[in-house]
């Protein structure tokens, strides 16, 4: 096993590089794939999520370092509930994790959301879901080595862009990371591309309809709510191509949402 | 101030005079966080009235836990919001605080932990919240709120387009919170070095203190602080031309004690 930059490199990064992407995706629901979520935790009681999240963990500081503990705190927020019933309503079958690092006090200063990310890496789940940013740029370089493990490591990390006048990361890093803005779209599987931009991916995020914590739920609108339709994206190319690097589920889903335009464009998308 | 009057428990006369100066500082900057926060709601008004939401609030932190209360709001319940606090990471605005994200739910729920506390105190009945962050160089200092529309429900939701007004609104918020927080800090630094001084005899500090704001010219030192505020705030002309007077009184002073004949 090859090392670069004191990860292992996966040994499939040096497999064929050619693989026919087909149609199999669209039908496939995310069997065996694992899905992080690096949120306000998630409420595993409610009715649809109940015994579909296969673990739970919570960010604590101890001697002025973050730990993960196993969590039972649920979610005081509503966004990662909501993120997980986004991933859980395409693809029903992936392997939902829940990594908490928002909702208790002092966590909220960009430490405990970078150490989730570590702690994501080192489990080796294959797709995490990042609806949360920075704009502090003491992160900009830990979060980029980061992400450069990630990319390493085979995880596809998904970022939601924050749509506001100032850039955050990681989601303005463009080289190894997908970045999700929101869209009027409405069907997840022909969500959208915008060639040159940093944010490349377009999926839904307005007036989303899913899981809230309660038992309930809501209709969204915002970035993090577009990241994790693409997120369950990933967990049906990956459950029917499971050797995809990073790089080549950056290609499928280029390809696909290419496609998608091509067929708006045509008027025979999107309805 | 004309006659430095020494500070009770320490002999120091610099030092007295040094906290005199403070306290013209921190007199001053209490009567800049008023027309802040003044500000504030009036910029809150105007963006609520181009998002055409009904209510509108800033949320700014409070203590370095992430917890959040309230600094501003207009609306119904504005006044009552005042004394609230949100825990950190609690409810939408916690969240949008402690991720940086900015969201929208178009039906606030009553089973919605925070805000059915909220709306049981105050008795409102939050339906539809647009949240985003407020940021002043690269912190996140609270939270810009757009709650329901004018009028009875049904309500269009919040659409993209009013969540991006609301970050350039949130923007100006942002430059103005900071103002306040400023002001604020300055003010609270003052009255927490006389605090925990110990060898301080308090109540003789107070006395001292209130002699000192209430000397004549503290005082006419405030109340121009107060007109000067007043011109700034009239417009353009008003402020040129006022610059330009203290200018020539500033000129005339300096030429006068060159050439003073009244010694």
């Amino acid at each position: 096993m090859t090392t670069v930059g004191g990860d292992e490199v996966t040994s499939r990064s040096r497999r064929s590089t050619y693989f026919e992407l087909g149609n199999g995706w669209r039908t496939a629901a995310g069997r065996g794939v694992s899905v992080a979520v690096i949120d306000s935790g998630i409420d595993t009681s409610h009715p649809d999520l109940s015994g579909r999240i296969r673990g739970s963990v919570e960010a604590r500081m101890e001697n002025k370092k973050v730990v993960f503990d196993p969590s039972v705190a649920g979610d005081s927020a509503g966004h990662g509930t909501a993120c997980a019933g986004i991933i859980l309503g395409i693809a029903p079958e992936a392997e939902v994790y829940s990594v908490k690092v928002l909702g208790s006090g002092g966590l909220g200063d960009g430490h405990a959301f970078l150490a989730g990310l570590e702690y994501a890496i080192k489990q080796r789940y294959q797709v995490i879901n990042l609806s949360l940013g920075t704009t502090k740029p003491q992160f900009f370089a830990p979060l980029h080595d980061l992400l450069d493990r990630a990319y390493l490591a085979g995880c596809v990390v998904v970022a939601a862009a924050n749509n506001l006048p100032h850039p955050s990361f990681p989601s303005v890093f463009s080289s190894s990371l997908i970045s999700v803005i929101k869209s009027e779209q409405t069907d997840p599987r022909k969500f959208g591309f915008r060639y040159g931009e940093v944010i490349e991916l377009t999926a839904p995020g307005v007036n989303v309809r899913t899981t809230w914590p309660g038992g309930g739920y809501r209709n969204l609108t915002g970035n993090s709510f577009a990241c994790p339709h693409i997120a369950a994206i990933i967990a049906l190319l990956l459950e029917e191509h499971p050797d995809l690097t990073p790089f080549e589920v950056k290609s499928a889903l280029y390809s696909i949402a290419q496609e998608n335009e091509r067929a708006r464009e045509s008027g025979d998308a999107g309805k | 101030m004309s006659e430095n009057l020494r500070m009770p428990g320490n002999e120091n006369p610099e030092l007295s005079s040094k906290i005199q100066r403070l306290i013209e500082t921190v007199d001053i900057a209490n009567l800049l966080v008023e027309p802040l926060t003044r500000s504030i709601e009036r910029l809150l008004s105007a963006s609520a009235t181009a998002l055409n939401a009904s209510e509108a609030s800033v949320l700014i932190r409070d203590g370095d836990e992430g917890d959040l209360r309230f600094l501003a709001a207009i609306g119904t319940v504005a006044e009552q919001l005042m004394n609230m606090r949100i825990p950190a990471g609690k409810g939408i605005a916690g969240f949008v605080m402690s991720s940086g994200q900015p969201m929208a739910v178009s039906d606030v729920g009553v089973e919605e932990a925070f805000y059915a506390e909220v709306d049981k105190a105050t008795g409102f009945s939050t339906q539809m919240i647009l949240a985003t962050p407020l940021r002043h160089n690269d912190e996140i200092i609270g939270v810009l709120e757009y709650i329901n529309r004018p009028g009875a429900p049904p309500w269009e939701p919040f659409s993209p387009e009013e969540m991006d007004k609301a970050a350039l609104c949130g923007e100006a918020v942002a430059s103005l919170v900071s103002a306040y927080e400023s002001a604020k800090l300055f003010r609270d630094l003052g009255e927490k070095m006389i605090e925990t001084d110990e060898d301080l005899d308090l109540d003789a500090v107070r006395a001292w203190l209130r002699q000192i704001r209430d000397a004549a010219d503290h005082r006419e030192m405030l109340e121009l602080a107060l007109l000067l505020r007043e011109v700034a705030g009239r417009g353009e002309p008003e402020r040129l031309i006022c610059k330009e007077l203290l200018e020539s009184i500033i000129r005339y002073s300096d030429s006068k004690s060159e050439t003073s004949y009244l010694g």
